[in-house]
């Protein structure tokens, strides 16, 4: 590449111009916050912090546990479900397989409860049932919300690109205008073409 | 020996707010200036403003950071799409241009043009934008034609280019001083 020492020299003779102080600090303190702000790490603590580790995780699996004895306590419909299957559940075939157990999940007895008919129950038992089925149908649809929000930032830059230019099109300019603000943050090197950026930018 | 900016990133990616005050502190000045003389009338607080609008965009994605091109290359593309943006929010189309701008005719600048440093200076802030960037990121970034050619989004060739042009009319400057 042409390289030109007297040029260089001379350009390093021109003021060694530096952001301010302030604003140094100011990014400073803003790098520190973002790091301040993120869950802790995954990996273990080392040294004196050890300790904890052990420790959090025992309190974790005894809450856990006394979480769900709690609910099995709470729903005695569902034991005497367990002891009394219902007619359609005893008439199942063989060859489908039970699905397997996880004793620490909410989703199998979800899944059961939504598959097989409700056995005659105390109208205490029934609205319990109710509560707790429409508890569960709450968690499934946030579930299933949250993945779609997932799978909406974890899409490529050029998706996210083409769903922005869709609601400018459409004239929803206050979200195409906070989704390209969020996409700017997320892709700060994405070059946007010019063919792109007439699609997505707010005409001028 | 000291850490490589990918690895100060990284380091930072996972939570160690140190690793960014080292690679801020290695490039802070570099990039400041080159944001600085690459606007029109070297407007400080427009600046300042670009500058730190950069770093912080840097903070904001350094969950998707990895090392798949050299850290400076990707804080100074940032820069410069940021400085693109300014452009065009100004209805100016700048980057693209190889055009000279229009000389300046005011006559304390001409006045100021006949003392060596501030004709270099004058000639500096006279080149096409796209060369100006180019000798720029060569100067400040310290980069090669390829990685400027990666940091402003154009080939290698057109890069050398505009480099090649922006030191033959420095060059000029120097002598002329």
């Amino acid at each position: 590449m042409a390289e030109d020492p007297k040029v260089s020299g001379r350009y390093r003779e021109l003021p060694r111009e530096e952001p301010p102080r302030a604003l140094d600090d100011a990014i400073l303190a803003a790098s520190r916050r973002a790091v301040e702000a993120r869950p802790a790490p995954l990996v273990a603590p080392t040294g004196r912090r050890r300790w904890y580790v052990p420790l959090a995780a025992a309190a974790v699996i005894t809450l856990a546990v006394a979480v769900t004895l709690h609910i099995q306590h709470d729903r005695p419909g569902e034991e005497v479900d367990a002891v009394n299957p219902p007619m359609e559940l005893q008439k199942t075939p063989k060859a489908e397989a039970p699905a397997a157990p996880r004793p620490f999940s909410a989703e199998p007895r979800a899944d059961s409860a939504a598959s097989a008919p409700a056995p005659a129950a105390p109208p205490a038992a029934q609205a319990e049932r109710k509560r707790a089925e429409g508890a569960m149908a709450g968690a499934r649809d946030s579930r299933a919300e949250s993945r779609i929000a997932r799978a909406a930032v974890e899409q490529s830059p050029e998706s996210e690109l083409e769903r922005i230019a869709k609601l400018r099109a459409a004239g929803r300019h206050e979200e195409a205008d906070t989704a390209l603000a969020e996409f700017r943050k997320r892709y700060p090197e994405y070059r946007l073409t010019d063919e792109m950026r007439a699609k997505v930018e707010k005409p001028q | 020996m000291e850490a490589p900016d990918e690895e100060l990133m990284l380091a930072y990616r996972d939570g160690d707010a140190g690793a960014f005050e080292t690679l801020y502190a290695r490039h802070r000045g570099a990039l400041y200036r080159f944001v600085l003389r690459s606007l029109k009338d070297r407007d400080r607080a427009l600046a300042e403003e670009l500058f730190q609008e950069a770093w912080i965009r840097v903070i904001e994605a350094r969950e998707r950071y990895a090392p798949s091109a050299r850290f400076k290359t990707w804080l100074y593309t940032i820069a410069h799409n940021l400085l693109v943006d300014h452009w065009r929010r100004k209805g100016l189309t700048l980057v693209e241009s190889d055009e000279e701008p229009v000389s300046s005719d005011n006559p304390a600048s001409q006045a100021e043009a006949r003392q060596g440093l501030a004709r270099f200076l004058q000639a500096l802030e006279g080149l096409p934008p796209v060369q100006r960037e180019a000798f720029l990121l060569h100067e400040e970034g310290g980069m090669s034609a390829a990685e400027i050619a990666a940091a402003t989004g154009t080939n290698e060739e057109a890069a050398k280019s505009r480099l090649r042009y922006a030191l033959m009319k420095l060059r000029n400057a120097v002598s002329d001083g």
